[in-house]
């Protein structure tokens, strides 16, 4: 990790002794308790969790749209106010604007910093050309598949030179097949990027295969059960993910969520009722697949 | 520009063998006319089913009239399709009438221009904050069912010309509908977009412009359409009522006088208008909003 930390020495996110809640009519609730997560700078970082575990809400709250109940956020050493450009941010739903072409949506950050318009096309043009995306800038989101749509997404998120870029679910909503090339296409992207990612997801092998560690979140009020580091090599290739070492780490992953989610349900059920129920929860709650 | 190359595309992979075989060799222009036929069935259909139904409304109508029918409504006063076609090759050559026609048109200007300039802002600024529209919201719904003709003997009180009064008329008419959509197009803003445009460094006039606006055009363009319509309602019916001019004023003037044909001409020429305005309204919202092409 040092060495990455050399190459971009910016983009440090920390979390300290997190907790949110928020108000309902019974009272407050608990979302997220007494988390500390960090992800060094130039470092890719998952969390995954069971659904409703509030990996999305710490996300958010790096992001800056929600503020902590208790602790702090920092980017950096700042504290998180607010959103800002320098947290990039791709959410599931690609979020792009209906009413803009392609290469407006990716100019969209350097036009609200104030760039000159013929300065931030050549700019938008640069990033759509390495996304191979060049031929649709005058497209429309609406005409462009899935994948497309999340591949403009990120590039709009890069386009102001964040120092953290955020990724909420983002291939939650497409294919089988198109989610495995774009987790290749992402990956690329960050080796030659090298910029610092918090990536939520409920995938296990996605987490495993992009990230340098994952956070695994425990239950409802979510907290930090474990941190894994990922020690397959890089640049990491879609083969990688029939290793050996990829299918170990992938079964101590399963393992500890299945007793998050297990937890989620009350207990009741032991680990073992579970085996011989012969369930793989892949990350959802048991309430998803019962 | 697009248009014709996308809708090539289907029809080469649907119609399988004459397509094939009409590609490789150079195309006649007998050839492109017949797909471009093809292609457009649908719309050549339905223009000359448009055409022919038109044509046979007038032929009830001449009927109608020539036979003086009485069948619980009587026809007997009707003025016939030609009568009304002479009177209007008369009426174009007239000064007065186009007086009448220009006049109208203008009052519609001012009034819904002025209404689509209060009421898109405010329907834009209510749909933000909250405090306003919770000031006014309560104020406009009392005031919107209240049809702008009722407004006529208030018009006349409040404002020192007749000019003026008929201008608020068809203001008010066509304000409610404008700000309604607009208020609607306001709610249905997907809060996402705001988040990802917050995200890229977007401060809060730059989203009211870049997001909330864009995104509430396509509802401000349909209350822009429905406005229209109620304000040619509403024009009218204050032109019969209080007007001196206007084409309003030349349909009830038609009647008094006793020249039916001009009633007809008068109503023909309203429905002309009001379509026009429609059409116009339709073009520019094509413009502005080149993303939402069906």
């Amino acid at each position: 990790m040092n060495e990455v930390a050399t190459r971009a020495p910016k983009g440090r996110i920390d979390v300290r002794n997190f907790a949110l809640s928020y108000e309902t009519i019974d009272g407050s609730v608990e979302a997220v308790a007494d988390t500390q997560i960090h992800v060094n700078p130039g470092e890719f970082v998952s969390i995954v969790g069971p659904s409703g575990c509030g990996k999305s809400t710490l996300l958010n709250a790096v992001a800056g749209f929600l503020k902590p109940t208790a602790g702090t956020v920092t980017v950096d050493g700042e504290a998180v106010d607010g959103p800002s450009a320098e947290r990039g941010m791709v959410f599931q739903q690609y979020s792009l604007f209906p009413w803009k072409t392609v290469r407006e949506n990716v100019e969209f950050g350097l036009k609200m910093r104030g760039m000159e318009r013929s300065q931030r096309e050549r700019a938008a043009r640069t990033l759509l050309g390495l996304a191979g995306l060049e031929a649709f800038e005058k497209h429309y989101p609406e005409r462009l598949s899935g994948g497309m749509k999340q591949r403009v997404g990120i590039v709009r998120a890069l386009a102001t030179g964040p120092k953290v870029l955020l990724l909420d679910e983002p291939f939650g909503a497409l294919d089988a097949q198109t989610r495995v090339i774009m987790q290749q296409i992402l990956t690329n992207m960050w080796q030659r990027l090298k910029i610092s990612v918090l990536f939520v997801t409920h995938d296990i092998d996605e987490a495993i295969f992009l990230s340098d560690r994952v956070y695994c979140m425990t239950a409802r009020p979510g907290s930090i059960k474990a941190e894994i580091a990922i020690p397959l090599e890089r640049p990491r290739q879609q083969p990688m993910m029939m290793s050996s070492e990829f299918l170990a780490l992938r079964r101590g992953l399963m393992s500890l969520i299945r007793e998050e989610s297990l937890k989620a349900m009350g207990g009741e059920i032991t680990d073992l009722g579970m085996q011989g129920l012969n369930i793989e929860l892949q990350g959802h709650s048991l309430a998803d697949v019962l | 520009m697009q248009q014709p190359a996308e809708a090539t595309a289907p029809e080469t992979t649907a119609g399988p063998n004459p397509a094939r075989a009409t590609a490789r060799e150079p195309i006649g222009f007998g050839v492109i006319a017949a797909r471009w036929m093809r292609l457009n069935r649908d719309r050549i259909r339905a223009l000359l089913i448009g055409a022919l139904s038109l044509v046979a409304f007038l032929i009830v109508w001449h009927l109608l009239t020539r036979y003086r029918v009485v069948f619980f409504v009587r026809f007997t006063n009707v003025p016939s399709p030609l009568a009304v076609y002479d009177s209007f090759t008369r009426a174009i050559h007239d000064p007065k009438f186009l007086m009448h026609v220009l006049l109208s048109c203008r009052r519609i200007l001012l009034g819904f221009s002025l209404a689509a300039l209060i009421a898109v802002p405010l329907g834009l600024v209510m749909g933000r904050f909250k405090l306003i529209h919770e000031v006014i919201f309560p104020v406009a719904e009392v005031m919107r069912p209240i049809p702008a003709i009722a407004w006529v003997p208030m018009a006349i009180m409040l404002w020192p010309t007749n000019e003026q009064s008929i201008v608020f008329i068809t203001f008010l008419g066509s304000f409610f509908p404008i700000l309604v959509n607009a208020l609607h197009g306001m709610a249905l803003v997907d809060p996402v977009l705001v988040r990802a445009a917050r995200c890229l460094g977007a401060r809060e006039f730059a989203i009211f412009r870049e997001v909330y606006f864009p995104s509430a055009l396509p509802h401000i363009f349909t209350g822009l359409t429905v406005g229209m319509g109620v304000a040619w309602v509403s024009l009218i019916a204050a032109e019969m009522i209080s007007g001196q001019y206007g084409i309003g004023y030349f349909t009830w003037e038609a009647y008094s006088l006793v020249q039916y044909a001009d009633i007809a001409l008068g109503m023909i020429a309203i429905g002309v208008l009001g379509l026009a305005s429609s059409l116009l309204i339709r073009a520019i919202g094509r413009l502005a909003m080149p993303w939402g092409r069906a």
